[in-house]
């Protein structure tokens, strides 16, 4: 009777000896409940045993009595005190060997998670590599043309055939633990159904279909075209937002340099205007879209991403020193020529940093070495000679 | 060098007819009125001897570089200025303030001035007030190769690749002699560093009566050619008579060439003249004159 909701319980029971205590001195049970719920808040407490003579009422005020029929001929005799008020119900049995007293059931209200819920079946689709083969076997025969044709609306048409391929997983994949072969006969019908229905349009599809490969090529030069449409949009495009760029630049220091005005609020302001004009440049974007001619059922859904426009590639080219005079050591000269006895040998906390002696002895030898051939031609004037007319003149 | 000192007078006496000051000006009268070259020359070495105690005397102690730095671009500044247009005295503290910066060896502008005797702030102000003029003037060439690591350089050298040279370190002495008498003289405007630091390290060991003629010819002139060769031998001989012909001013000299200049200067650019405050005052007036233009730019912005 006791559920596992319950985690600390505590059990008393009374002896007639220790009822008839009660009868003088009904406070020991009440202080004894008391302890235990200092100790233990939470604990469901249960009180049972013989209560002959006691005062129920008075002893225990705060405890429910649960047994609601009669165990004893008419009277109700054996009573159970609990804490929690309607947790139980009562069901009377019957009595247990010589005794004159019935058995009581007390059943927790309460019913566990998975008793309450009802059990549920789960479709778990099987995907085998036939019914991959099947499936494809299936789109391969579809006729793609009818989704196309029936709509102008790119997302209509998306759903469409979205919920044709849903429609034709769930015909063919079958489920786990169902039995797959429950729908066969329907789906048959089904698409002779559609067969018979369709039957004009699917032959004109097929007819069709070598035409379409007559118009290969020149389908791809139109679509070549749109491509290049599409780029010399994007370039004016990108052109305009940065000349729109900088005359809000130039603006807002024209406004910093000149006006009173705080220059958090004239940031502010600016900002806003400049996202509202950003907002109605989309408008007028998306606006535009459709009137560019571009059919939508071959338009192809990804944008070309904007390419920044690639300048001449990166070329090493080794790095030349004029020295204007004799060559210095260069760094292998360094190590192997045994100049690094003759320096001061780095710190740890340098060569923790990356620096090297060698570094240092390079860039010394490199400053001796350069320069050492420079004879500038004596004194070139950097003094025009006007200048100097001028002043003999005063 | 005549050629820039007469342009430099002749800048100066443009500056001092528009005062209308100078009446009459004869050649005569110019010469004994104005500072000749020699004149600006003598002023231009005795700051040079100042600014050179002024960093020995330094506080923090200051690397060499520092003062090699410093005084070229107080040799840099005056070759195209004239000592009348501005004094020397303002720009040789400017030179050491921006050679510390730019040797990264930073003193901030208080304990800089602490160095000096006198009105501190009033230094301090001059210093900050000729710094970007000096840089302008610079052409901002900042950055002064310095002989001090190329003679570094040559030491290493000489270590490395002749080694029948014994205990090489005695010649060092001599050698940072050498360049020190050298940053001195206008050496640092005609030769390379490298130049310089050869020349030290070649005439600092034959005080040591060491030849190193073997190591220059056959080591660092391997590679050159004859007349290559031949070329920066006769430049090493160029810096030796610069450097060693270098004859320090007097200061009895320096002394009545100052008192020349206290009356020709340009007093546009001395801190305690009159003309030099008032100009300061109109500027900071300017600035204020700048706020009308605003407020009508406001106006337009509200209706």
């Amino acid at each position: 009777m006791l559920t596992h909701t319950h985690k600390i319980v505590s059990l008393l029971g009374l002896s007639v000896n220790l009822a008839n205590c009660l009868v003088e001195r009904p406070e020991t049970l009440s202080s004894h409940i008391h302890d235990i719920q200092t100790q233990s808040p939470d604990a469901f407490i249960i009180v049972t045993g013989d209560f002959n003579d006691c005062p129920r009422k008075t002893l225990l005020p705060f405890l429910h009595q649960l047994v609601d029929t009669p165990t004893r001929g008419d009277n109700c005799l054996d009573l159970l005190f609990t804490n929690i008020p309607n947790s139980h119900v009562c069901q009377k049995l019957w009595a247990s060997g010589n005794s004159d007293h019935s058995l009581v059931y007390l059943r927790p209200k309460y019913t566990p998670m998975r008793h309450r819920e009802q059990p549920k079946q789960k479709a778990v689709l099987v995907w085998t590599p036939e019914i991959w083969d099947e499936l494809r076997a299936c789109f391969d025969c579809t006729d793609w043309n009818v989704f196309v044709n029936s709509t102008a609306d790119v997302s209509e048409l998306a759903d469409t055939v979205c919920a044709y391929i849903k429609f034709c997983i769930d015909c063919v994949v079958p489920f786990y633990n169902l039995s797959n072969q429950i729908n066969v006969d329907e789906t048959k019908r089904m698409m002779e159904h559609y067969k018979k229905e369709n039957r004009e349009q699917i032959k004109k599809n097929q007819s069709k279909m070598s035409k379409d490969e007559e118009m290969l090529e020149s389908l791809i030069e139109q679509e070549q075209q749109e491509i290049m449409m599409r780029k010399a949009l994007l370039k004016e495009d990108e052109q305009r937002e940065k000349a729109a760029k900088r005359k809000h630049k130039d603006a807002l220091i024209d406004d910093l340099m000149f006006s009173e005005l705080s220059a958090e609020a004239i940031i502010s302001s600016h900002r806003e205007s400049a996202k509202q004009e950003e907002e109605e440049l989309k408008a007028k974007s998306a606006a535009t879209a459709f009137s560019t001619g571009i059919k939508i059922g071959h338009q192809s859904n990804i944008v070309p991403m904007s390419r920044t426009e690639q300048g001449v590639l990166f070329r090493y080219c080794p790095l030349v020193m004029e020295w204007c005079g004799p060559d210095p050591p260069s760094m292998d000269d360094i190590y192997s020529d045994g100049y690094l006895k003759n320096i001061r040998t780095a710190s740890d906390a340098e060569r923790a940093g990356g620096f090297r002696e060698a570094i240092a002895c390079h860039r010394a030898l490199q400053e001796a070495f350069c320069g050492l051939y420079s004879y500038p031609t004596i004194s070139p004037s950097p003094v025009k000679q006007p200048a100097l007319i001028a002043s003999t003149s005063h | 060098m005549v050629l820039f000192t007469k342009t430099k007078k002749s800048a100066a006496l443009r500056a001092w007819n528009s005062t209308g000051s100078a009446a009459d000006n004869s050649d005569d009268e110019v010469a004994r009125f104005f500072l000749t070259s020699t004149e600006e020359r003598i002023l231009g070495r005795q700051y040079e001897v100042v600014l050179r105690k002024f960093c020995s005397e330094f506080q923090p102690p200051m690397p060499k570089c520092v003062v090699g730095t410093s005084l070229a671009f107080f040799k840099r500044f005056y070759v195209f200025n004239s000592t009348m247009d501005y004094h020397p005295k303002d720009i040789m503290l400017t030179c050491v303030y921006l050679a510390c910066k730019v040797e990264e060896f930073y003193v901030p502008i208080g304990q800089f001035v602490k160095n000096l005797r006198g009105d501190r702030e009033k230094f301090a102000d001059a210093i900050l007030s000729f710094e970007l003029t000096l840089m302008g003037k610079l052409n901002y060439h900042l950055t002064i190769h310095n002989p001090f690591r190329a003679m570094e350089g040559f030491m290493i050298d000489l270590k490395t690749r002749h080694q029948d040279l014994q205990n090489p370190e005695k010649i060092r002495k001599y050698v940072e002699e050498f360049l020190d008498r050298s940053l001195l003289s206008d050496a640092c405007l005609i030769f390379s560093p490298s130049q310089i630091a050869l020349a030290a390290i070649k005439f600092g060991a034959a005080k040591e009566s060491i030849s190193l003629d073997g190591y220059i010819r056959s080591v660092v002139l391997q590679s050159a050619s004859e007349k290559e060769a031949e070329n920066t031998l006769y430049q090493l001989r160029r810096v030796k008579a610069i450097v060693k012909g270098f004859e320090p001013t007097t200061r009895e000299q320096a002394q009545g060439v100052q008192k020349k200049l206290d009356r020709c200067r340009n007093q546009e650019n001395n801190p305690d003249s009159e003309i030099y405050k008032q100009r300061a005052i109109d500027k900071l007036n300017g600035e204020d004159d700048l706020r009308p233009i605003k407020r009508a730019k406001m106006s337009e912005v509200r209706f």
